[in-house]
Order: structure tokens, then sequence, then C-alpha cells
């Protein structure tokens, strides 16, 4: 459904012509009396007027349309775009990127490594050598559905249990098949914390090709890397295999991609020397506080601080404190977060009792969502927050505890129920 | 731990940030820290460079007596005489940091030489739990702090994350009473390297939010709009459970309550 | 009379007694490090150390100074005349009334010992000290009645065998106080190494008026850095910490002992003569180290001292503040041996506390704590229109900008000052990036490799450029430029004959030159807080007085200020090193601030204003006076 409004000639008609058989039902139909409370009849203001076709208001003082007035309920559901469909014939050469994948969907650095592939592509002109195919290697299970947008071309998913967990061993010998199976043009990989890089050097050392690390402007010919931690940047020739860092192009937003699968032959099953034994449950407190994604603040607006910590333990939040927290003795100094202690990088800050001084504003900068408690509603840490809650933070940290325990209580119910 | 463990630490000469000065690296001074938990003082501390430079004192301050220096040019390839230097001296564990802190630092090195020996590789420890029986237990360091377990058989290669332990403050003293091994070792100029042409890093232009709007009112209304979430929420009224409801229904929808 | 020779006997062989115990006590202090004293000169000047120096401090407590006199001056003439008329039996009526007259002295000053020890106050150490007027008593007593027959007031051999039994008796009871214990480690002991820490003072620039509150320069790359044990210490050093008298002035100054921190300046010298004499602070009777038990302290004079006798926190503790210093009638160096220990720490066993290290490494790397980019260092001084050294090479005034450069509260100091330079036509240049931390910290914390690089490396910069004078609003940096830096410089001369000043100092002058056009100050009540690198340290109580009173205010003084002022926590790293104590140190000088009714505490450092200002409102207003200055300075309209 389009949200263009649209003219109903017929009933138009009608309302025009009051000798129509149907005028009078249909007007009554669109105007019925409305009585209020004590029996007068009440006109609903919102009736009047339409929307006319250039989307202004329309007050139509002769009645002429009364007919047509909101017949037509405004859809508004998304305009399915259909994008036109990018399609590879009998590629001549592929390149082939690795996504990270994390959490099973491609990452934005994935996307825009997949669209920075297709400007490659797209630099070599339109010869022949130019009918190049983009391919994704995927490994373990894909949550992705939108391969097609993100300019997939190809799709080498390989979803064998080998691969799940930390398998740095079976995917490199995975991925070396395909190397002797599709001889990519080029290899391109996240230079990332999440396995991109790791993959990426160990095709590299194994390949015995020396990479581009760090690689953040790429053309079919130059590549531009940082090097010496970020300090400088390195021109050389475009190798084969590149690790790429953020936003190294744009992402791929103007056409779709056919997503056909590619096929990979046996591979060598290696031993495996690494043992992933899983992953660690890791208690909330002993996270590096810079590292935190979920953090609880205390201030001085804290006078329960038993309280605070079972809080934070339901919450399975991290703990931090303001200055003024750190040096009255509530707090380890090694949980002050501002200019002075830890800068921290959450998605999540529930600053409680926390007025926010200028230096405790710089070390959340780079936090996400902010949620203060405070009994000021004029303090800085209310104006940065994005949801403030002005109340006393021991009722609110009391609920907000019960609320939390009563929804771990149903998920284990739930958890049982399904087993059951 | 066990003296029948040698532990090799590979140091590098590491740039600050902010004065660009020489310094310890932060990563190979985990990667000492690290190496000094496993070993104590039968560590083994080696750097492949000039064996002159005051930096590798800071090393040696952490508390060794002595280090190894394979004398080398700068720009030139040091894998050869470290892969050399590891099999001669039968490491079991060898440690370093991600990248370096200068030069190309492209963090291949660990990779090569774990390729050159046949050795497995792990990157971005944060802690080796303990070495027993041929075997290691590691814990790997992955982003927002958590951490995953993996079992490796020696010999093996890992770099250090900076979730790893700080490394100790280093003392002068010791750091200037250490002697020196300095081992001479054949050159191997890096020819590719020669070829590269290196700049000071230029700042790179954030992403500015594109807007390919097809009409004009569009686009007016995307260069002249406030950006959305400009002043939060902010709830006055209501009871305690209604405030912590607000604020529980937020921590839903960021998923940070599971 | 059958014991006729009883009491020169007892005396002789008391006296022998205390000599064997003099002997072995100086041989424990020369288990020290060898020290350039001269020790002549040293001897000759001691008596007039002691009577204008040493009394000078004792004089501030009016009591026991007027105590001192009578019971110290009537002992020592006492005893002479002693040893002639009871030992070498010299028949002169005129000794023995001479001798009377001394110990009605010495009663009379030891009645008022005795009654200051009836309800003494808590910074008094108990234990042997309460015997002590007792011992003093008895000794003036049983003398006196001795003498009675030499001076021809009694008939010889009066009293008969008791009585001489019993003087017997009180005879060897107050000698073995008076004089076994003086060498053998009693209460006495402090004339006896008291006066021989008088003349062998390892720094005798502080008698007679002078002042010497520069550190000592650590000799580098030896086997060792630092004071580990007791016997790395200089010998005078161990001399000087026997001369304590467990008074407890420092501890009462203490701020870190106030702030519930674990030191306590008296302790931490008794735990000193503890480790050179080796075994346990059982015997201790002052106060504890706040929150730390007493008994559980060993040491030896080879032992290493943070292993069991002192726990390292005890010497992160101090700010350095010098109060104790300022404090001690036995002029003892307590600083400076608690910096040489932390030395030891620092520079050998890496283990300064928390974020101690980071800011070293920081120091070095960076040449500022904080680790900013050494090149952002004058962007505070972006509009300021400033000239620099490099360009000028030569200027009256070099401003010595410091690390408050990259702070922005001490860059609004900064501001006003560079204004009323301004305002003053002063030709004055700064150093820009060229200048560096003046190594104040790093010192402090122990790393003094790390100072005398900077002090090196910043004298060897001074050295390019002609100036006349330089101006600091950091008394810290000025305590190091003024007092330290010369250590290094006897190369370069970079300083040789520069007037090194604090900018209140300097704008002190230009105010009494008329040089800056001032308005009357018409804000409320306003206090003054003395900075102790700029008071106690370089004796500047004055000039921020005088300013302050060139605006018409008259300053509400604290009970607590001028060389009795306390520390604001900020000094000696003691924010870095972040020791946890019972309350912090700035919220109790707030406290102090607050009692006087001001609605403003005037400051002269920007440690000081941002230790102050880190008190949780509200509280008065705090300002440096150049930001006070600045603000009722009357500019011309042009």
């Amino acid at each position: 459904m389009s949200n263009l409004i649209r003219r109903d000639p017929r009933a138009e008609r009608i309302a025009r012509n009051r000798l129509h058989p149907l005028h009078a039902s249909m007007m009554l139909a669109e105007q019925g009396e409305v009585r209020g409370p004590s029996g007068l009849i009440r006109k609903n203001p919102h009736l009047v007027g339409f929307i006319g076709p250039n989307g202004l208001k329309r007050i139509d003082r002769a009645n002429a349309f009364a007919g047509t007035v909101n017949r037509q309920k405004r859809v508004s559901t998304a305009q399915e775009v259909v994008l036109p469909l990018h399609q590879v014939v009998n590629p001549d050469g592929y390149i082939v990127v690795v996504p990270d994948m994390v959490g099973g969907r491609l990452t934005s650095q994935d996307k825009d490594i997949l669209g920075l592939a297709h400007s490659l592509i797209a630099q070599k002109g339109t010869g022949k050598s130019a009918n190049m195919a983009v391919v994704a290697v995927c490994f373990g299970e894909s949550k992705e559905s939108q391969f097609d947008l993100a300019g997939v071309d190809r799709l080498i998913h390989l979803s064998s249990d080998v691969f799940d967990g930390f398998t740095p061993e079976a995917r490199l010998s995975a991925l070396m098949q395909v190397e002797a199976q599709y001889q990519p043009e080029h290899w391109l990989f996240p230079d990332s914390v999440n396995g991109g890089t790791d993959l990426a050097s160990r095709l590299a050392a194994r390949l015995g090709e020396r990479p581009a690390t760090q690689a953040w402007q790429v053309s079919t010919t130059q590549t531009v890397c940082r090097g010496a931690s970020a300090s400088t940047d390195i021109t050389r020739e475009t190798p084969r295999i590149l690790m790429l860092l953020e936003e190294c192009g744009t992402a791929i937003d103007e056409t779709r991609h056919e997503v056909l699968s590619l096929s990979v032959e046996s591979y060598d099953q290696v031993p495996a020397r690494l043992l992933d034994k899983g992953l660690m449950s890791v208690d909330p407190n002993a996270v590096p506080l810079a590292e935190a994604e979920f953090i609880l603040s205390a201030g001085n607006g804290i006078h329960n601080w038993d309280q605070f910590h079972e809080c934070a333990s339901v919450l399975g939040a991290t703990e931090g404190a303001s200055r003024v927290a750190v040096d009255d003795g509530f707090m380890p100094r090694t949980r002050q977060v501002g200019a002075s202690g830890t800068w921290v990088t959450a998605r999540v800050y529930l600053a409680v009792g926390i007025s926010g001084a200028i230096q405790h504003m710089q070390g959340i900068g780079q936090c996400g969502k902010v949620v203060a408690i405070n009994t000021d509603a004029g303090c800085d840490m209310v104006k940065r927050a994005d949801l403030a809650v002005i109340a006393d933070s021991e009722a609110v940290l009391a609920e907000l505890t019960k609320l939390v325990q009563e929804h771990h209580a149903s998920k284990v119910q739930e958890e049982k129920h399904n087993a059951a | 731990m066990q003296p029948s463990v040698n532990v090799v630490s590979l140091v590098s000469v590491g740039r600050h940030p902010q004065s660009d000065r020489s310094r310890r690296a932060d990563q190979d001074a985990r990667a000492v820290e690290l190496g000094l938990k496993l070993a104590g003082k039968n560590l083994t501390l080696v750097h492949a460079g000039d064996p002159e430079n005051p930096v590798l004192r800071q090393y040696a301050g952490m508390g060794l007596d002595a280090f190894t220096v394979l004398r080398q040019k700068s720009y030139s390839d040091v894998l050869p005489i470290i892969g050399n230097f590891l099999t001669e001296n039968n490491a079991h564990v060898v440690l370093m940091g991600i990248r370096a802190e200068s030069g190309e630092s492209s963090g291949m090195l660990p990779y090569l030489l774990a390729e050159k020996l046949g050795w497995p590789l792990l990157s971005r420890v944060a802690d080796i739990l303990h070495v027993e029986n041929g075997k290691a237990d590691v814990l790997l360091a992955l982003p927002r702090g958590q951490r995953r377990a993996v079992t490796v058989s020696l010999p093996f290669i890992a770099t250090v994350d900076n979730a790893a332990k700080d490394a100790r403050q280093s003392a002068y003293g010791p750091g200037i009473r250490a002697s020196i091994t300095v081992l001479d070792a054949e050159q191997t100029a890096d020819n590719m390297a020669a070829s590269w042409a290196i700049s000071p890093a230029k700042p790179r232009a954030k992403r500015m939010k594109v807007v390919k709007a097809k009409n004009a009112a569009d686009r007016f209304k995307a260069a002249t709009a406030k950006p959305v979430g400009g002043g939060g929420n902010v709830l006055k009224q209501g009871t305690p459970a209604e405030k912590a409801q607000a604020i529980f229904d937020l921590l839903l929808e960021e998923k940070v309550i599971r | 009379m059958m014991f006729d020779w009883l009491t020169p006997t007892l005396i002789a062989v008391l006296l022998v007694l205390a000599g064997i115990g003099a002997v072995r006590r100086m041989n424990l202090w020369r288990a020290g490090q060898a020290d350039k004293v001269d020790l002549i000169a040293g001897l000759m000047a001691m008596p007039k150390r002691y009577l204008h120096d040493l009394h000078h401090v004792v004089e501030r407590d009016k009591y026991i100074s007027r105590t001192h006199v009578a019971t110290g001056g009537g002992f020592v003439l006492a005893m002479l005349l002693v040893v002639f008329v009871h030992l070498f039996g010299v028949d002169s009526k005129v000794l023995a009334w001479l001798l009377l007259a001394a110990l009605v002295m010495m009663f009379y000053g030891a009645v008022f010992v005795f009654k200051r020890r009836l309800n003494p106050p808590s910074r008094l150490s108990k234990g042997p000290w309460m015997r002590l007027p007792k011992s003093l008593l008895t000794f003036s007593i049983t003398f006196f009645v001795l003498t009675l027959p030499a001076a021809g007031v009694l008939p010889e051999g009066f009293g008969g065998g008791l009585l001489t039994v019993v003087l017997s008796f009180c005879i060897l009871a107050s000698l073995v106080e008076m004089l076994f214990g003086m060498t053998w480690g009693g209460p006495m002991k402090h004339a006896f190494a008291g006066a021989l820490h008088l003349a062998f003072h390892r720094r005798p620039e502080r008698f007679g008026g002078g002042r010497s509150t520069g550190l000592k320069a650590a000799v580098l790359g030896e086997t060792s850095h630092g004071v580990a044990k007791p016997t790395d210490f200089k010998w005078n050093q161990l001399l000087g910490f026997d001369a304590c008298v467990q008074c407890g002035r420092c501890e009462a100054v203490c701020p870190a002992f106030a702030a519930g921190q674990p030191l306590n300046p008296k302790k931490l010298i008794q735990d000193m003569v503890v480790g050179f004499a080796g075994g346990t602070d059982e015997k201790y009777a002052g106060s504890p180290y706040p929150n730390v038990e007493v008994g559980n302290a060993k040491g030896g004079p080879d032992q290493i001292i943070t292993d069991g006798l002192i726990h390292p926190d005890t010497l992160w503790s101090c700010t350095t503040c010098r109060a104790c210093v300022e404090e001690c009638p036995m002029m003892i160096e307590h600083v400076d041996a608690i910096v040489d220990m932390r030395r030891f720490l620092t520079l050998e066993k890496g283990d300064t506390p928390n974020k101690g290290a980071q800011v070293l490494e920081n120091i070095i790397a960076t040449d500022n704590p904080n680790g900013f980019s050494p090149s952002s260092r004058t962007h505070w001084a972006a509009d300021q229109n400033l000239n620099l050294m490099k360009d000028v090479q030569q200027a009256d005034v070099l401003f010595w900008v410091s690390d408050g450069a990259f702070d922005m509260r001490s860059q609004r100091i900064l501001r006003a000052f560079v204004k009323l330079l301004k305002a003053a036509n002063v030709d004055v240049a700064i150093l820009g990036d060229e200048e560096l931390d003046s190594g104040d910290v790093a010192r402090r914390l122990g790393d003094d490799a790390t100072f005398q690089n900077l002090a090196k490396r910043n004298l060897a910069i001074l050295s390019q450029y002609r100036f006349k004078t330089i101006v600091t609003t950091d008394p810290h940096a000025f305590h190091c430029l003024r007092n330290e830096y010369a250590d290094f410089d006897s190369d370069l001369n970079a300083l040789a004959s520069v007037e090194v000043l604090h900018h209140t100092t300097f704008l002190n002058r230009l105010v009494q030159e008329g040089r800056l056009q001032l308005d009357t100050f018409k804000g409320g009540k306003v206090t003054y807080h003395d900075p102790c690198y700029l008071g106690r340290y370089n004796g500047e109580y004055d000039a921020p007085r005088e300013l302050l009173a060139s605006l018409g205010i008259d300053v509400a003084e604290m009970e607590r200020s001028g060389y009795r002022s306390r520390c604001c926590g900020g000094g000696g790293g003691a924010p870095i090193t972040d020791i946890p104590g019972e309350r912090r140190i700035a919220d109790m000088r707030m406290e102090d601030v607050v009692s006087t009714g001001a609605e403003l505490v005037a400051v002269g450092c920007q440690q000081c204003t941002a230790m102050l200002e880190g008190v949780v409102e509200p509280r008065p207003v705090v300002k440096d006076i150049a930001e006070i200055l600045a603000g009722q300075l009357i500019e011309e309209a042009h």
C-alpha cells in the first residue's frame, strides 16, 4: 500500500449529488451525530477538513467532499523498495571477503568491506577483467538475512560444527581450500578484535603473502595503511591480502545481489592443537571498568551501600563510582569514573546519586545510553541522561532490584516449563 | 612455576602516543609481566635491535638480572634470527605484544614465527593460568571483558592483549645494573618495505550521515533538522515502582538484562 | 664515716658505665654512611645552636621552655659541680654553694616537669618518660642533702647510717637514670644525642636563622639506591633519630596523622631508632600510627626497613609538608628520612603505590605527570600573546609556567597572572614547549633519577637565554628552581645570578612600586592559606598578606597559619599515592577555613587550589591571589 492520498471519484460524485440515492446514507455514515455525556451534540474538530492531494490540510467549507474525508485510512507501512538486482554471470574472478559475523550478523565494518570490494571491482572498469564477483565466507551459524542488500554475490557458508567456537585452525584450512579452488584476486578481512585480524594473519603467514594491515584507503593499485600504532601512514602497492579498518569503504545501499551459494570441496581436517574450552562466565566486577558494557555507578546520593551492591549484582552490572564516593571510602579508587579515574565506554551507564561534575561527565563521554537517578532535576547528569528519574535513589533501587529479580524468576519458570 | 618450562618474552621499543618518544611498549611489557608470572627470574628477555637502546633497561627494571639482544640494524627483517634463537634455546612459551608501536606494526611476526617453527599460536591472551605436562591453560581476551579458555600444547607462541595484567613498575636501579648478552646475527634487509612511502598519519574524516533523498523537501529536512535525541526523558511524577519500571524497560531494550 | 667512699664510688662507676654506653652508642651511629661534617666547628658551634636555634623552637611553648632552662641548665651545672665536689672531693664552700643553687634551680624546673606529667597531653610519650620527673626530683633532693655538709650548713657525718643508706640508694636510682640512662637508651639519651646532633647536624645552614629545605641529591648508579636498611642512612641522620625527646609536637601538626593515615612522625623516628639499635617497638609508649598496633615491628641495622619495621604505606602517607620538621625542637629531619626510604622503594623495588608508577612513567615519557602531549604545553597561552624565549632570547622576567599549563583550573591562575604582568608592563617571556616538568613530583615520589634528568635538561634550556628573574605561580616548581637545582647547576651556572621568585613576591614588588592600580576588595571575609612549599620551604609568609592588605583586605587568620599552616594534602605526591585514611586532609583544612567565617580563601598555589576546590560544596570560594588581584585591577582606558 502506498500512503498517497487517493481520491474516490464515486464517493465525491455521490457527495455532490444530493439527489443520489446513496447520498443520505453515505453522508450519515461519515458524520453520525455524537452526543456528549450531557446530551449535547458534539462536533469532532479532527474530522473537520481533509488532507489535500498536496499533503496540506484543507477545510472544505462548501462541504463538497465530505463524503471522502477519512475514507482512506492513512497507511504508514514503509514502502517496500525493490532495488535493482546486480548480477554477475560466470565471473572471471573473485574477491573474497571474510566477515566477522559477530553474533551471526554482518557488522557495519563487514558491510563497509563488502562495499569496498565492489568499489575495487568498479575501478577495474567494464572490461572482461571487471566481471568479478564478491564472495563472502561465513563460518558457523548465520542469522543474517540481508546478504543480498549488503552486496554478497556469492556466499560460501561453512556451517559444519567443526567451525563452532574458537577454531582458527579449521577455519584456516577451509580458507586454504577456497584459495586453491577459486584463487581470489583479493582477500579482504576486517582488521578487528573479533577474529578478523587473527584469521587474516594466519592465512597470510600460510600463503607467504605480505598483507596490508590497518588499511583504510584502498584502490586497485595503492593502499594506505596505518603504521607505528596509528601514527604514520604507509602508502604501498595493494597486496592480495588486506586487513581493513572501520569505515574503509561505503556499504552497498542501492543494489541487490544474488547471494548464490558456492561450494567448497572437502578440505583437510587438521588435528586441532588449540582446544576450545568455551567462554568463561565473568564476574561483572572483574571486568575492567573501561571495557564494561553496563555500569551501575554510585555517587554522593547513595546512603544504603549494601543495597547498591546488591542491586549491582542482581542487575549483573559492573560497579562504578564518582570521586566523592571514592574519597569518602565507600568504593575503592579503581572504581572511580571520570577524568582522574577511568574513562568508560559502557553501552548503558546507570548513574545513581551523581550530580555530574565536569570531570565525571568527561569520563562518560563515550557511553551509549545514560540513565540517571537523582533528587536534583537541575543537575548536569540529568541534563545529559537519556532517561532521568527524579526520586530518592533508595526507593527506586529497591523497586528495580525487585523487578529484575521477578524477571529472572519468570525466566527460570519459563525454562522449566519449556524443558517439561 | 616449573623450572623446566622455558619462557621467552620478545620485546620491542615502543613509542609514546603523545610524545613520540621511545618507551617500554605497553603490550610487550605485559608480555614480560606474564613471563615473570610463569618463570620468575628465569624468564628469557629478548630484543632484536640496537643493544644500546636505553628503553631496554626499562624492561630489565621489571626485575630481570640479564637480557639478550640480537643485534640488528633498524628496518631489517628479524624473523630469521629470532626463529633461530628460539629453536636453539629450546623455548616452550614465547610471549610478545600483538602489534609493535613503531615501524609497520603489522602484527605478523608471531604468525610468521609460528608458521616457520610449526608451533601453534594464540593471539590476544589475557592470562596463562598454568603450564603442566606439556600443556598450557590459557585465557583469551574477547571484547567487553569476556574470556575464552583454551588449552594448547607446548611449545607455543602467544600474543598478549591489553586486557592482561598491567606491567609492573620498572625500577631504575635493577634496570641499569642488568647485564646484556649481545648476539651478533646475520642481517636480512627488508626490501619490500624500502619501496613504501611513509608519512605522518592523516586524520581520518569522520563519516558523515549521507542522506540519499529523492526530493528536495527531504534533503532540506535532513540538512536542517535538529538531530533526534537532544534532551532525554525526565520522569518527575509517579511512584518509585513506575520509575523503576521505566528504567527496567530501557535496560531490557538495551539488552543489558537478559 | 664508714660510707665515705660510697658516694664517689657510685658516681665514678656510673660515669664509667655512661662512658662505655656512649662509645657503644656512637658505634651504632657510625654504622651509618659517611657524611662530610666539620666536627670541630660543629662542636664549637653547638652551645650557640642550643641556646639560640633550638631554644627558639622550644620557646613556642613558653611553659616548657622555662621548665627546660631550669631543669636542663640546673642539671648540667649541678652534674659538673657534683663531679668536682663529690667525686674529686674539692673542698670549696663556693663550689658547694654554687652546687646548691644549681640543684635548687633544677628542683624548681623538675617540679614543673612533674606537674606537666600529672595529666600529660596525648602527644607526649608515657612509659619511662613518666618516671623522668621523679628521677629529676630525686637527683636534686639527694645531692642537695649530700652537699649541705660541704657547704657547712650541716655538720659532717650528719644523720648517721640510716640516712646514708637511704641517700646512697637515691644516688644510685637518680644516677642510673641521669648518667647510665643517658647513653644506654633512657629518656635522658636526648641530652647526649641531642647535643651531638646539634653539633653534627646534616644541614648546618639551618642554624642562625638560615633555611635549608632542598632535598639532598641521590647518588645514582651504585649497587643500590635510597635507604633500604638503617645503616644506609648517613651516620648523622642516625644520630638525629636518637635525639628525639618524644615530645610529639610533630604528631600534633602532622596532617596525615590527623587524617588517620598510618603515619606518626614521632613513631617513625622511634622506629628508626629501633631499626639501627635492633629490637622491637614493644617499649614504645606514645601514640601509634593510626589504626596500627604497636609491638609487631621488628628491625635491625642490616634488615630491610620496609620488611617488618615500617609498612610502606606509612612512608607514602607523608605530604612532605615539613610541619614536623618546622616544629621539632631537636631539629630532626623527618622528610629527608622519608624521601630517602621512598627512593629505595621506587628506584630499587619499583613499588610506588597506586597511580605513582603511571605518573612516573608519564613524566619520563612526556615530561608531565598526566601524559599530555609535550607539544600542547603552550596551548593555554594561544590567546595571551606572550613572548617565547626561543624568539626573543632575553627578557627581564622569565615566567615559569609549570604543569598547571595542562590543567584548565590552573590556567585561570596563569591567565590572571599574565594579565597583571601586562598591566604592569613587565618585559616577560615564557619557555613554551621547551619547559619541562620541574621534577618535584618525581623527586618526592623517590624517583631521583628522573628528577635529576629533568633538572639537568631544564637547566640546559635555561642556560641558553638571558633573564634576571624567574617568576612562577607554582610553589613546588619555585622550590625546585630555587633550592634544589643548584646541585646540578655547577657546570652551566644557568641560575647562578638569577633571582627565583614566587608570583606573590613579585606582584608585591610591583604593587609597592606602584605599577599596578588596584581597586579595594569589597567581597566578604577573606582568609589566607599558606602553601607549604611557599611558607615553610621558602619562608615567604609576608608577601601574600601584604598583597591582600593592599586590596584593603584584613585577613582573618586561621588558627593554623604561617609556619604552622596545615597542608592541603596535595604535596609530596600524596594525592597520587592516595593512602586511605579516616578523613581527607583537604576536608580538614577546609574546616579550618570555615571556622574563620571566611567566604573566600586566598591561596598561592595551584595544587592547593585544586585540593581545596575538591572539597564538596557548599564551601568558601577558593582563589589564587593572582586571580583576586586581577579581579581588582583598574585597567586604563585606551
